[in-house]
């Protein structure tokens, strides 16, 4: 019980009860006492007494990530369900392994859900240097294979931020 | 919105019964998430204006975003280490 760790569980708390607040709208004692509850509950779960992850993430640029992630899963989105509405169902499934120097857990984590999120690209394997993809056929893998998603990847979080 | 949203869930229902395996079908499943779920949500976020409920959809919408990919990560990996034998060129 140091001051840190305190200082965290009040930070959670009050994020939790916020959220709390603005999700039931009511404001008697009751509702407000069963919320502030739940909240420090959740804190206390969450909040552990080791040091604290560090890693380096640019805000700006995990903004861009967004729009940009968006509109690859709106085009493979629509490759996809041409896929599986054309007659002859021509689908080439594959199974391939990326090498990734993504260098924190982080990216790792974002980038295998972002292959994940898109469809027609499944991760199947995840750890710090590879990844085992799952493609529904050759246009699907693009986007890993020409490395354009480790490079946006590697944009929102610089190399080397987050390595134990 | 909500139609196009409509639209990629019935592409990924059809999806869900033409596809060989569990590998390829996880492929519609993500097409329901990413892009079903989203424009139907987003169309309901928007259907009757700015509110309190709009705030609410979004938190869903998060959710669901961050949920959907280990749940399908999940299941491939699962499907793949049980020894289920893809219909894929295996180019590990």
């Amino acid at each position: 019980m140091n001051a840190i760790y305190t200082k965290r569980l009040a930070y959670w708390t009050a994020v939790l009860f916020v959220l709390w607040l603005m999700l039931s709208e009511s404001f008697n004692a009751l509702h407000m006492a069963v919320g502030f509850s739940a909240a420090l509950l959740v804190a206390l779960l969450r909040t552990d007494l080791g040091a604290e992850r560090t890693y380096v993430i640019r805000w700006w640029r995990a903004l861009l990530y967004i729009p940009w992630l968006f509109s690859r899963i709106l085009v493979s989105g629509v490759h996809v369900s041409y896929l599986i509405l054309h007659p002859r169902l021509p689908i080439k499934p594959v199974l391939f392994r990326h090498r990734a120097d993504l260098g924190s857990d982080e990216a790792v984590l974002l980038m295998g859900n972002s292959i994940t999120l898109t469809p027609g690209t499944v991760t199947v394997e995840a750890d710090d240097e590879e990844l085992i993809v799952h493609a529904l056929d050759e246009d699907s893998t693009g986007d890993v294979l020409s490395q354009r998603l480790e490079k946006m990847v590697a944009r929102v979080f610089p190399a080397g931020g987050g390595r134990r | 919105m909500i139609g196009i949203g409509l639209f990629f869930l019935v592409v990924a229902a059809v999806g869900m019964v033409r596809l060989p395996d569990v590998f390829t079908r996880s492929h519609a499943v993500s097409l329901t998430d990413s892009l079903g779920a989203f424009f139907v949500l987003m169309g309901l976020a928007t259907y009757h204006g700015f509110s309190t409920n709009t705030f609410r959809i979004l938190v869903v919408l998060a959710l669901l975003i961050l949920v959907n990919p280990v749940i399908s990560h999940a299941t491939v990996r699962a499907a793949l280490r049980s020894g289920q034998k893809p219909v894929a060129e295996d180019r590990r």
